[in-house]
């Protein structure tokens, strides 16, 4: 855990993780006995010939899955996953996950070596790229392309902005692939812009890689090392701005990550499924490796292969320590976004505190998006959300997270803003579903 | 599926700087010991007296609204214990028992509990209740007076009443260097400059306080200072007296500066000290308190909330 330097004149700097030249190869987990998948959505196990607005409900307990098969309960249903493995389901319940998301969790239980079978969904389709069909079946590989952005008629995309820099603090992932697989990225980069389109595709890395990403030959940008530089609202603001006065919404830009970018080029180019998630794994004692594990491996299979134990009160972490959650329990499973898993120690976490906002001010000074949260803290506490978003530029937050980290009273601002955003988009909802 | 095992769930972010207020408290406190410890040299055993019966009494007044609130108890943030240390610092040595209570008794209660605690209070505690103090039983704080039977080894009159009463030329015989290492009369904590100096330069570096407001407000003082003695040399005494003397030094770095009831933009902040700096020697040359660093700091601390609204667009706003 980085903590406040000795001198405070200074903003804190966080600054994101550099790939080094030493940095050793992923390991690769050995194949779990079982997988699970969480798939976005919630069908009722319970019901699953009733619902009128369902398609027709795909799969069942007890259904064989080959391997790259796609995992969706009805078949109208826009979500879904990518089985990593072949097997047969054991179990389909539903998930509740972070602010009240639901999912449907299949249990795969994976059959021995000699009986995988390879779903030949997508190799028929695989000679003749299009929009359609990555859609159809690319959007379960690992760093989870979003392919619905082409779709939308409104926005139409005007560039596409793949992502050589990880988001959050300690992970390489994206890094590792623009290090180590810079062809694979051009290979994916041109197959996106010929199936889309789109000529404006642009490359964003870190300084450090400037040089290997130059010899894609794509148009390459690159971004401070200092987190949230690389949150994607500000690259689209502070680097894409500049050469798009226009191009100031989120609309209009697709962003892909350079470990999805390269497993869309590997699989219209050998008609295979990678499935195959490269994800940092930070231990108790602070020690990071690079692992590479199938898609819905459970937690505990990557613990166990580095000998990690897990104690009461310690805590579990998917995604970065800035913007990542924790887990209730060890079986959750590696999924296409997850990047990052970090095990904290209980004596390593800072308790949070109810204590009122003491008004110094470390949190707007540091807020990359210029909120003033020691106003808008006030509003939240007191649940007053509306004014939050209309006086105190409740929307303008990136959520990167810095504003809990620094505060000296320790509230969980940033909590107090998801909840907010969470109830007032629900509410619209829920108008708009009554008007 | 059905492990025993209860890990910790939060929400993001998992790491914190490790900020916390109690080492804030601690901080301050620490820093403004460089100015009360020569300050008890100075004063003997009844400043020792007083500081620790204000600090003393600080915490017991909040920990009995703590109770009478029914609020968790909060003493343990240090807040209590350094609005206690800074109402002392002010105190002259011979303040009686009771002034110190009741002094405590407005600050921590009427200054800050019945705003609703830490983080609400639009004035400075110590300093709200150090004027309202001198407003009731201004007798007491009459430094010439209070501190009549202490024999120094330097010119005993409190600086600020010569400059008020016989102008420019009754200071020039105080060195700036005496005055600056404590070679002065006032309160326990607010004359040995040096040491508070050195408090303030430390609370900056380890980003304690905000430099941007301490700065402005000496520069405040200095460029108001400036322009008077420019004026008229013969009555106006020249700015370096005025950085150095009365509550100056503690108030640009310590009460100023309290978290609540300052800025927290640049540009605020800046406004907020230069305004401070500038009314403390339009009170003290042209007003009729001898020392006008309390009353500019209230003053200020009600600007506070109107100059805060100067500030950048947030991100997606306006152009």
């Amino acid at each position: 855990m980085i903590k406040r330097s000795f001198f405070g004149l200074v903003k804190p700097k966080l600054q994101y993780e550099i790939i080094d030249e030493a940095q050793a190869e992923p390991v690769s987990i050995k194949t779990s006995k079982q997988i699970m998948l969480y798939i976005d959505q919630s069908v009722d196990p319970s019901l699953e010939n009733a619902g009128e607005n369902a398609g027709n409900v795909l799969l069942k307990t007890g259904d064989q899955v080959k391997t790259g098969q796609k995992i969706a309960m009805t078949d109208d249903a826009a979500d879904y996953l990518l089985s990593s493995q072949s097997g047969q389901i054991s179990k389909i319940s539903t998930f509740v996950g972070i602010m009240g998301k639901n999912y449907t969790s299949v249990t795969i239980d994976v059959d021995g070596e000699s009986s995988q079978n390879v779903d030949e969904g997508f190799k028929n389709v695989c000679q003749a790229p299009s929009l359609e069909n990555a859609r159809e079946f690319l959007t379960g590989l690992p760093g989870q392309p979003d392919f619905n952005v082409f779709f939308d008629s409104e926005k139409p995309v005007k560039a596409i902005v793949v992502l050589g820099v990880d988001d959050d603090l300690l992970s390489t992932t994206n890094q590792y692939f623009v290090k180590n697989n810079i062809i694979a990225i051009k290979t994916g980069v041109d197959l996106l812009c010929k199936i889309t389109g789109i000529s404006n595709a642009i490359l964003i890395v870190p300084q450090h890689l400037e040089q290997v990403a130059g010899s894609s030959g794509a148009v390459v940008k690159t971004v401070d090392s200092e987190y949230p530089s690389a949150h994607p609202e500000l690259i689209m603001r502070h680097i894409l701005a500049s050469e798009d006065g226009e191009s100031k919404s989120k609309s209009g830009i697709a962003f892909f990550s350079a470990e999805a970018v390269c497993a869309i080029g590997a699989a219209y180019n050998t008609g295979k499924l990678f499935l195959e998630k490269l994800v940092t794994f930070v231990s108790k004692d602070g020690n990071k490796q690079l692992v590479s594990v199938p898609i819905g491996t459970p937690l505990q299979d990557i613990l166990n292969e580095f000998n990690e134990t897990l104690n009461d009160g310690d805590r579990v972490i998917l995604g970065g320590p800035m913007q990542g959650i924790s887990v209730f329990s060890a079986d959750y499973p590696v999924l296409p976004d997850t990047d990052t898993i970090i095990i904290q120690d209980k004596n390593q976490i800072t308790e949070r505190s109810d204590i009122a906002c003491i008004n110094c001010g470390e949190c707007v000074r540091v807020c990359p998006a210029n909120i003033q949260v020691n106003q808008l803290i006030r509003f939240l506490e007191a649940g007053q959300y509306e004014e939050a978003a209309d006086q105190n530029d409740l929307f303008s937050c990136i959520e990167c997270g810095f504003c809990s980290y620094v505060c000296e009273s320790r509230i969980p601002v940033f909590q107090h803003i998801k909840l907010a955003k969470h109830t007032l988009e629900s509410m619209k909802a829920a108008e708009e579903s009554n008007a | 599926m059905h492990s025993t095992l209860k890990l910790t769930v939060s929400h993001a972010p998992f790491w914190h700087n490790g900020s916390s207020i109690s080492s804030k408290s601690r901080n301050i406190l620490l820093a403004s010991l460089l100015a009360v410890i020569p300050g008890c040299y100075q004063y003997g055993s009844a400043a020792v007296g007083v500081v620790t019966l204000s600090i003393a009494s600080a915490i017991l007044w909040e920990l009995l609204i703590n109770f009478i609130s029914r609020r968790p108890i909060s003493v343990g943030d240090g807040n209590a214990a350094l609005i206690g240390m800074m109402f002392a610092m002010m105190l002259p040595a011979t303040t009686p028992w009771w002034a110190v209570v009741t002094g405590t008794f407005f600050a921590v209660v009427i200054g800050k509990e019945i705003f609703g605690g830490i983080g609400a209070n639009p004035f400075n505690p110590a300093v709200l209740a150090m004027t309202i103090l001198m407003l009731s039983w201004g007798d007491l704080f009459d430094f010439n007076a209070a501190l009549l039977n202490y024999q120094f080894d330097f010119n005993s009159v409190y600086p600020l009443v010569l400059s008020k009463s016989f102008g420019a030329p009754a200071v020039e015989s105080l060195p700036l260097m005496d005055l600056l290492q404590g070679k002065q009369i006032g309160g326990i904590g607010s004359t040995f400059g040096i040491g508070l100096i050195l408090g303030g330069v430390y609370l900056m570096l380890r980003g304690v306080i905000r430099w941007e407001i301490s700065i402005s407000f000496l520069a405040g003082i200095f460029a108001a200072a400036l322009c008077f003695n420019i004026l008229n040399p013969e009555l106006y005494a020249g700015p370096g007296f005025h950085l150095l003397t009365g509550y100056t030094l503690i108030g640009a770095f310590f009460l100023a500066t309290e978290d609540s009831s300052s800025p927290v933009n640049f540009i605020p902040m800046l406004i907020y000290g230069l305004l401070g700096g500038a009314l403390t020697v339009l009170i003290r040359n042209i007003g009729t308190h001898i020392d006008g660093v309390l009353y500019a700091i209230l003053i200020i601390n009600l600007v506070n909330p109107i100059v805060d609204k100067i500030r950048p667009k947030a991100l997606g706003k306006g152009v």
